[in-house]
């Protein structure tokens, strides 16, 4: 902790933590500020008074600690972060009830693409909107550095509980907890902790072990050109950086029905549901990449255990590889099963920096700069933005999360649960220098296929499934 | 060693310590996700000074599975 000058008052300002580091890094080496910007709407189909709308909005920025978040440099360069006592921006309105509604959806998109002044600014903008077919809901743009995905949920939820305790003498919801809190927990684990020690150990080993192979979502057409290029036909690792950060979001929508069935698998057979997404996904890439059996995927850790983490926002992901070795007679379940241990392992170090991580691995296996061993990334949101009381049911919602336009990552493939109807949707955010939307369309089919033959009989093998699909 | 749990498990989980007992399942009856799990073990493991076996953590069902095996680890 600091002491800073701002606006000639004395403040404390906090470095920033492992998870936030990641964004700043990404920013730092991407010309493209808005990569950062996280755009999201949600939709209501009901009249909204939108005065006790906008006094909810300004309730949570007061209970939300990390939506009042600050940004500002020191003189060597480090990103110090520190609160303001209440948010001044304007919540603006919108009316586009007489637009088309891509038309509106495609103007949203365009705000997101518009970059936040990266000190001494808000990190956030909400505009109350009016859509067509009377729903109206809010739109919200934040900076990653403040929020994630599991924080806006919260955040969205919170807005609508607080509306509803207004309109309709709902209960208030719980206070939130204290952002600043969470936030020296993080940095105190940093600052040379045991834990951190131990943590550290543990990731030397598994980088150590051997090493991984990389497979590509499009096949094996990366890695042999890499081979080539770099004469070694033996090379296990792949660019997958590059210098046109341009992306897009394709969304397929898996229909309520086989949804549940998912779901069903998983709860009747004690699995996590981010495993059976996992399995299917490493199955996919085996079959694209000759059957190979190493695979390894970046998963996301949303590293919320306790109340503190789970009702103080911010931004607390961590990715780190999830990589598994599985022969052809193992079968979907136990598959499934040892995912799942791997992952309760990596989750007991999942503190560690993910950027101290990488750094070791490629030191320790002397990649090139941009080289990988994973293609893909995945993240399962179990948590949805629908808050339903006994005094409004069954109200018609409608939410999007809108693209900045650019991506760091080759692909990134997040699973939601959507508000309509808790079927689940899978959001592929590719850069479309790395993939078409033809080839992801092709990504989904497979993955589907997988998914649901390894449903109906989990005790197929994974060599049974490579062949029927 | 129920009682010098149950605060633990607060912390991790919306529930009333009176409704904690040894029977409560951590998953079905309260609420943990796989992630909320490891990391309450790595708070156990550093309040008791024991270390998991992480062959044996899908066998810790309920309340009474995790303080059987926390005692046995302590012997």
């Amino acid at each position: 902790m600091k002491e800073f000058q701002v606006n000639g008052v004395t403040l404390k300002c906090y470095p920033l933590t492992a998870a936030q580091r990641i964004h700043n890094y990404s920013v730092m080496h991407c010309p493209y500020h808005q990569l950062l910007n996280i755009g999201t709407g949600l939709y209501i189909q009901l009249d909204v008074d939108f005065n006790l709308l906008k006094e909810s909005i300004y309730e949570c920025y007061e209970r939300f600690e990390s939506m009042r978040l600050r940004f500002l440099e020191d003189t060597d360069g480090t990103v110090y972060q520190y609160l303001v006592p209440f948010e001044e921006r304007d919540i603006e309105f919108r009316d586009f009830s007489h637009w088309k509604e891509e038309d509106a959806h495609d103007e949203m998109r365009r705000w997101t693409a518009v970059p936040f002044k990266r000190f001494h600014s808000p990190m956030s903008q909400i505009v109350m909107i009016k859509l067509p077919n009377d729903y109206n809901g809010i739109y919200m743009k934040v900076n990653h550095l403040t929020m994630d995905s599991s924080s806006i949920i919260t955040f969205f939820r919170d807005v609508l509980e607080i509306y509803c305790s207004k309109c309709y003498d709902y209960p208030a919801p719980k206070p939130m907890h204290s952002y600043i809190k969470a936030l020296e927990k993080d940095l105190a684990y940093e600052a040379g902790s045991a834990a951190q020690k131990k943590d550290a150990e543990f990731w030397m080993n598994e980088i150590t072990k051997s090493e991984p192979m990389y497979t590509d979502f499009n096949g094996m057409g990366r890695l042999l050109t890499q081979r080539r290029e770099n004469n070694n036909p033996d090379q296990r690792s792949a660019k997958v950086t590059s210098i046109s950060p341009e992306a897009s979001i394709s969304v397929y929508q898996l229909e309520k029905e086989p949804s549940e069935r998912l779901i069903k698998f998983c709860e009747e057979n004690r699995v996590p549901v981010v495993c059976l997404l996992l399995m299917g996904l490493r199955t996919v890439l085996s079959k694209f990449n000759n059957d190979e059996k190493d695979v390894s995927i970046k998963s996301c850790v949303a590293r919320r255990g306790t109340l503190l983490e789970k009702r103080s926002g911010g931004t607390r992901i961590h990715f780190f590889p999830i990589r598994t070795i599985l022969e052809p007679e193992c079968t979907f379940l136990e598959g499934i099963r040892a995912i799942q241990e791997e992952q309760n392992r990596l989750f007991r170090h999942a503190n560690y920096d993910p950027i101290a991580h990488t750094y070791q691995r490629v030191r320790h296996w002397k990649l090139n700069s941009g080289e990988s061993y994973e293609s893909i990334s995945l993240t399962y949101q179990p948590m949805t933005m629908r808050q339903d009381s006994e005094d409004i049911p069954n109200i018609p919602y409608k939410s999007m999360w809108y693209t900045n336009g650019v991506a760091a990552q080759p692909l990134y493939l997040t699973v939601m649960h959507r508000v309509e109807d808790n079927g689940l949707n899978f959001n592929f955010e590719y850069r479309k220098d790395a993939v078409t939307n033809y080839e992801m369309e092709y990504l989904y089919y497979y993955l589907c296929r997988v998914l649901f033959r390894g449903i109906e009989n989990s005790s197929r093998t994974i060599g049974e499934i490579l062949e029927m699909i | 060693m129920l009682e010098q749990l149950k605060p633990i498990i607060c912390e991790y989980v919306e529930a009333e310590p009176e409704n904690i007992t040894l029977d409560s399942k951590f998953i079905e009856d309260l609420h943990f996700n796989s992630y909320d799990f490891m990391s309450f073990l790595g708070e156990v493991e550093e309040m008791f000074e024991v270390t998991v076996d992480e062959q044996d953590i899908l066998n810790l069902q309920t309340v009474g599975d995790a303080i059987a095996y926390l005692e046995n680890l302590k012997k």
